[in-house]
Parts: structure tokens; sequence; C-alpha cells
């Protein structure tokens, strides 16, 4: 049983929630896209053809309220990387589509490729901390009609975790033959979808937009996983108060998710959200402010009320460069948001408020997803936990670093940190006194210039080729200048394990 | 584990393998019958202790050294290195063979601070050094006396504060008043302690870390020992 910090007493959650229901009532949604309209009249809301508002009576929200499922599950191609929450949580995902990426060779930012998210796949593939691949960045190299599957196809490609991915409303047909494509046939892919589809159909304040709403109608009737973002910025497009911005935030949310039980009852859901405030010294859009964080403690507040999982987008960043304010940002929110109980994190690798994808952030932000996993952990409490033979044994003045306890424990208790350095000041000095940045770039360097074990296989890759014309590479390879290594064994433990096994076998045979 | 391998059975280079792999993971029981199954085959104890002992410490030390074994593991490897040591020691004597070296080592007067200390003993005795640990709060006479007793080739200092550490001067003014200081190798270590520290007082190195201590004994010994008369 997890215990969340919480900033609202019982009384305020309930609050909001009335708060909502007063806005959606009495308010109401402005909802552009014809058919959510008629869904929503046909199941007896107030509907005003003539403003497009929709009212909503609480009755019939609260109605569907009580079909909200309490659970959300990510498949991902290989299926040991399925992730459900709450029971998983806190899932990590990467920040997503950012236009540009911060070039891993020269350093400068610059439009980003399906080459670079065939990358960017292939190395939050082979990091621990992340749990799903929200895809990082958009494709400028995708040719005419292909805009959203030059995105995912490299995406899919190089990883076999779960992966998030969107589409216009025009790609949404080709999306799923591609998907079916993959997986063998339809009936394939709906036994374990593997990808995750995500939209933000709500724009603040208060109103449903055309093509998000038109996908998330798509996807929810045929049954496929997917989910939303509700995205208010308090000053702009919410109250520049906090509960102001939560009560609008969550009325936006239930009217979403309200639509999203009318067309398939039952269907899966998360409070997912990016709440910000903006900066009005300038209007700055400020995702990285720590009053992100306090809003998402609040949705996770309301998520609890609901009884669903929470999350999105926390722990981004504005800082240009992956440099302090990009570690503080990041962390403070995402520490502030796991206590308060947010079930998935939209943390990784983004910087410049998700304009710029960096794989050296990416790499630290798996340190830091690794952390919050190890806050989960907490203190695995158990009586023999306690230890208290051992401190018995060793007793005062004794040593615990040579007992097998600490052996067996070493690699265990802690987590050990990828990048966080630890080292006296002259063996960092000796090791070329690196900072955080440049250890990460190194994680990187020794990631893509290897092969990516999972791959799909040539024929796979073929059909699918001869299926979508033109389309993108999709294969992860070392960028320009960096050289493909030759992987080097460690002769440590392995070789003496495996001498010890064949003296083994030998003495048996003998 | 390797209870299963019969080691009267293995050839020699093979025996020497297993010495080093039981080495690397700690096993000290497994090394003293190695040790023992080694002499019985007229290997020389000192050879036992080169191609066996010290080339699977060697092992052990690189691996540590690129992060594959943590403390607890060096330590453990050091315990059997330590047992194994216990049946060569006698033997080496005996045969006159060069000993590894001797190490009296205490935590100065006025600090009980000794995890440090107690880390660098270990590590030492997994060198193959034959470690005097004096303990903590350790005075001018209970240094020189041990030192009159055992005869070390280096002394190790410890000490944790900035108000003690500076009784590591006094000892070693103790050794020069005595004419002994030039007998001995004097190697210091603890958080507050520097290069510079250790210059001032007339230590001969200061060690950062466990493993530096036993890299700069070794290594100042053979140049002392490479050194004529």
């Amino acid at each position: 049983m997890q215990n969340y910090a919480s900033l609202l007493s019982q009384a305020q959650v309930e609050r909001i929630h009335e708060a909502s229901l007063e806005i959606l009532e009495s308010v109401g949604l402005l909802v552009r896209n014809e058919k959510a309209r008629q869904i929503f009249a046909h199941h007896g809301l107030h509907v005003d053809h003539e403003t497009e508002i929709v009212k909503f009576p609480r009755g019939i929200i609260e109605e569907f309220r009580a079909q909200f499922p309490p659970s959300f599950t990510f498949r991902g191609r290989e299926w040991s990387f399925d992730r459900t929450i709450p029971g998983d949580s806190p899932l990590v995902l990467t920040g997503s589509s950012a236009p540009n990426i911060i070039d891993p060779v020269t350093g400068y930012e610059r439009r980003a490729t399906s080459d670079d998210l065939a990358r960017i796949s292939h190395l939050i593939n082979q990091l621990p901390g992340y749990d799903v691949f929200s895809i990082a960045t958009l494709a400028d190299d995708a040719p005419p009609g292909q805009f959203s599957l030059s995105r995912f196809y490299p995406s899919i490609r190089n990883t076999v975790k779960p992966v998030r991915a969107n589409t216009p409303p025009e790609e949404a047909e080709d999306m799923l033959r591609l998907v079916y494509m993959i997986a063998g046939s339809e009936s394939a892919f709906r036994d374990h979808p593997f990808v995750t589809f995500h939209y933000c159909p709500v724009v603040s304040p208060l109103t449903m937009d055309f093509d998000s709403t038109e996908l998330l109608l798509f996807f929810k009737e045929q049954g496929l996983p997917s989910y939303f973002s509700i995205v208010p910025n308090a000053g702009l497009t919410s109250p520049l108060t906090l509960v102001g911005t939560l009560a609008q935030n969550n009325a936006e949310f239930l009217a979403a998710a309200v639509l999203s039980q009318m067309i398939h009852p039952g269907s899966e859901l998360i409070y997912s959200t990016l709440p910000t405030v903006a900066d009005l010294r300038t209007g700055a859009y400020s995702p990285g402010a720590i009053e992100t964080g306090i809003l998402h403690m609040g949705c996770a507040q309301m998520a609890r009320f609901y009884n669903i999982p929470s999350g999105g987008y926390i722990g981004l960043t504005n800082s240009k460069i992956n440099d302090a304010q990009a570690g503080y940002e990041t962390g403070m929110s995402v520490v502030a948001g796991y206590l308060g109980g947010v079930d998935i994190l939209n943390m990784g690798g983004l910087l410049d408020a998700l304009m710029a994808f960096d794989f050296a952030k990416a790499v630290i932000d798996n340190d830091i997803a690794m952390m919050l996993k190890r806050i989960r952990r907490g203190f695995e409490f158990h009586e023999e936990e306690l230890s208290l033979d051992l401190i018995a044994e060793i007793g005062p003045g004794g040593m615990f670093a040579d007992s097998d306890h600490t052996l067996e424990r070493m690699r265990t208790t802690m987590y050990l940190t990828e990048i966080a350095d630890r080292e006296p000041r002259e063996q960092w000095q000796e090791s070329g006194a690196s900072d955080a940045q440049a250890k990460a770039m190194r994680r990187v360097k020794d990631i893509l210039t290897r092969d990516n074990p999972t791959e799909f296989s040539p024929e796979v890759d073929a059909k699918i080729r001869s299926e979508f014309v033109g389309m993108i590479s999709g294969v992860s390879m070392p960028p320009e200048g960096w050289k493909r290594s030759t992987s080097t064994s460690s002769k440590g433990r392995e070789t003496r394990q495996e001498r010890r096994r064949r003296l083994r076998e030998n003495a048996a045979t003998n | 584990m390797s209870e299963e391998i019969d080691i009267t059975k293995l050839e020699t280079p093979e025996l020497l393998e297993l010495i080093q792999d039981d080495l690397y993971d700690g096993l000290a029981d497994e090394v003293v019958a190695s040790v023992n199954e080694l002499l019985a085959r007229d290997m020389t104890p000192s050879d036992v202790l080169n191609k066996g002992l010290v080339a699977g410490m060697e092992i052990v030390g690189f691996d540590f050294r690129d992060g594959i074994l943590f403390v607890p593991e060096v330590l453990m490897a050091a315990k059997a290195m330590k047992a194994g040591m216990e049946i060569l020691r006698p033997l080496l004597i005996e045969t006159g063979a060069t000993q590894i070296g001797t190490l009296v080592i205490g935590t100065v007067k006025g600090d009980i601070h000794d995890i440090g200390k107690n880390l660098v003993s270990m590590m030492m005795e997994g060198a193959g050094f034959n470690v005097i640990n004096l303990g903590i709060n350790t005075d001018v006479d209970a240094f020189l006396e041990a030192i009159e007793e055992h005869k070390p080739d280096i002394l190790g200092m410890s000490a944790m504060l900035t108000t003690t550490m500076t009784y590591m001067a006094v000892v070693i003014e103790a050794l020069e008043e005595k004419g002994i200081r030039d007998q001995l190798l004097v190697l210091v270590g603890g958080a507050p302690l520097n290069d510079a520290f250790a210059e001032e007082i007339r230590a001969d190195a200061y060690c950062r870390d466990a493993a530096v201590g036993v890299e700069t004994a070794k290594k100042l010994l053979a140049i002392r020992r490479g050194q004529p008369g």
C-alpha cells in the first residue's frame, strides 16, 4: 500500500469535482467535431447546434464516471515489456513530438529526421529506466502522405517496449495496415496491441477540436489502446490560480473521458495532463516550472478520487542545453509528482519546452527514472531485513563490508547510478574530469555504435517496403563519424564461471 | 561449488587456474586445499605464492579497478588470500624466499575511526602482506613497540580528524629520534589528508584509498628493494 503526499484535503478534492461539474453544466464545452456533438446529443446532453456548445448534466457525468476502469495497460512487441498501471507505477516515458534534435556529433540544434528517431528508439530500448517509447521527435524527411508513418516505423522497428504514437486522420488507416503487417495479421495485433495511441482532443479553455477528437473517436471505436492528455496553460488558457486551473482541467478531462466511455464503455483511461503556468514576464511556456509538478499532484489526487491512473508530461525543462537547469527542473517536478502519486511520467530526453530532443538528456533522465523507481521500492520492510542478528554478530566497532549479508545485497540495496559521479576528486580528474553531459554522451555512443538486438526480420521489412512505397529506412545507424564498435566482452566473471563449469563437467565424466 | 571438483585429479596448471578462480570467488577453504595440494606436489612455496595466489589477486585487482568486482567481493578474496598466506608464510621464511612484506598499521592517538584503516589492512592482506593491525587510538609507544617486535617494511597511519592527523608527525619525529625512520616506509591516509600534508610531516606517501594504498606499498617497496644496500 502506497501513501501519497497530498496537497488537497478530501473536502477540497470533492469541491474541485463539484466545481468541474458546475463548469460542465453551466458553461459547457465548445465541441467543434460534429460526430462528437452527435454522440453527446444521442446520450441526452444539451447540444446547441448553432453555437456548438455542449452542456453536461451532472447526472450523466456521474453515470459514466461509474464505468471508469481502474487500470491501463501498455503493451510492447515483447510481452515481457507490457506494463499495467497503477500496479507497475511509476512508468517512465519519453517526452514526445519535438520538432528538433541536438545533433549528437556537432552539438547544434537542427530538424529531427527519421534516422534520428531510429537511433532514439534504439537508445530508449536499451535504457532500463524507460517503460514506454513515446515517439520523441518529428521526422523532417517524411515523404508526402507518410508524416506519421515516417515517425512510427523507425520507432517500432528499434524497440520491443510499448510505443506510444499518433497520426493525422488521413493516415490512420495506413497506420493500422502497417501495425497489422508488423504483427503478422490484424487479429495478432488485436490480441496484443503493441502500440498505444495518444491525442489532445481538448484545446483549453473548454474546446474540443476537429482532428484530435476525430482520432480519439476512431481509436476508441476500433477498441484499440488510446488515451488523451489535457493541456491547460494558467494565465493564458485557464485561470491564473492553481485551483482554478485544476478545476477547469478536471472539467475538460471529464468531458473527454465521458465521450470515450460513450463510444467504448469501460475503455481504459489515464488522467493524463500537461498543466502549466505561463511565465507572464514574457508569456513564456514553462513546463519545467515547479507549478507543473504541483498541478500534477492535484491531478493525481483527482484521479485517485475517480480511481483511475494518472500522470502525463512532467519533468520537462525550458533549458536549451543539458545543464544544471535541465537537471533541477526535471528532478524537482518528477519527485513532487511521484510522491503525489503520478503513475506515468513523460519526462525523458527533451529540452527547451518540448522543442528539442537531446540524447544525453535522455540518458541522464534514465538515471532519474531509476532513482524514482528506487523510491517506489522504498524500505522493503521485512522483519529479517532489520538485520538484528547481523548487528549483534558484527557488534560495536565491527565492519559490515566483508560479510556475506553485504555481499548478497551490494548490487540491489542501492541503485547504482550510471551517470552520477561518485569518485574521489583525484580519480575523477585522472579519468578525464567529465561532467554528467560528457559521461551521458559516452553512454549514448556506446549504445548507438552497437547493433540493435531488437530489429525486425528482413522478410517483414521487405513486405512493408513493398506495401508502403517510399518508406524511410528505419534502421538505427551510428551518426556519421561514429564507428561501429566491435563487442568487447569483459573476461571477468563469465570466463571464470565457464571454466568452473567445464571443470565440474570433466569431474562428472571422469 | 568447487567441492565437486576432485583437485587431486587436476593437472597442476589447471589447479593454479582453480586457485585463481577460487580467490576471485572468495572461497578461503578451497584456496587452502589447493595450496596444500600444490605443496604436496613439491611446488616451491614461492611458486605457489606467485603463480597461484599473487596471479589470482592481480585479476581481482584489475576487475575491481574496472568496476566488475565490488568492495565486499574484494574483501572476500582478500580473506581467501590471507588464509592461503597463513600456510605459505612460515614455509617462505623457512626457505629464505623474499617476503611480500610486513605492515604495522594503526589509527593514531585520539582517533577511534578505523573502518578505512581496516579496509586497508584487509586489502594489504589480500596483496599478501603480513599485517599487524594495532587498532584505534594508537600512541607513539605502541607504534614503536610494534615496530621493534615485528620489524615491518611499512608503517601505516590513519586519521579521520583534522585534530588527530597532526599526531602522525609526532610518530614520525619519534622514528627519526630513534634513528629508524629510514628503515621504514611510512604511508598515511584518511579523509582530511592530502599529498602536501604527507610531505610536510615527512611521510613517504599519502594514499587516498585502500586500493591506492596497496599499489603504493608495492611500488615503493619494489623501488626500495631494487636499490643497493
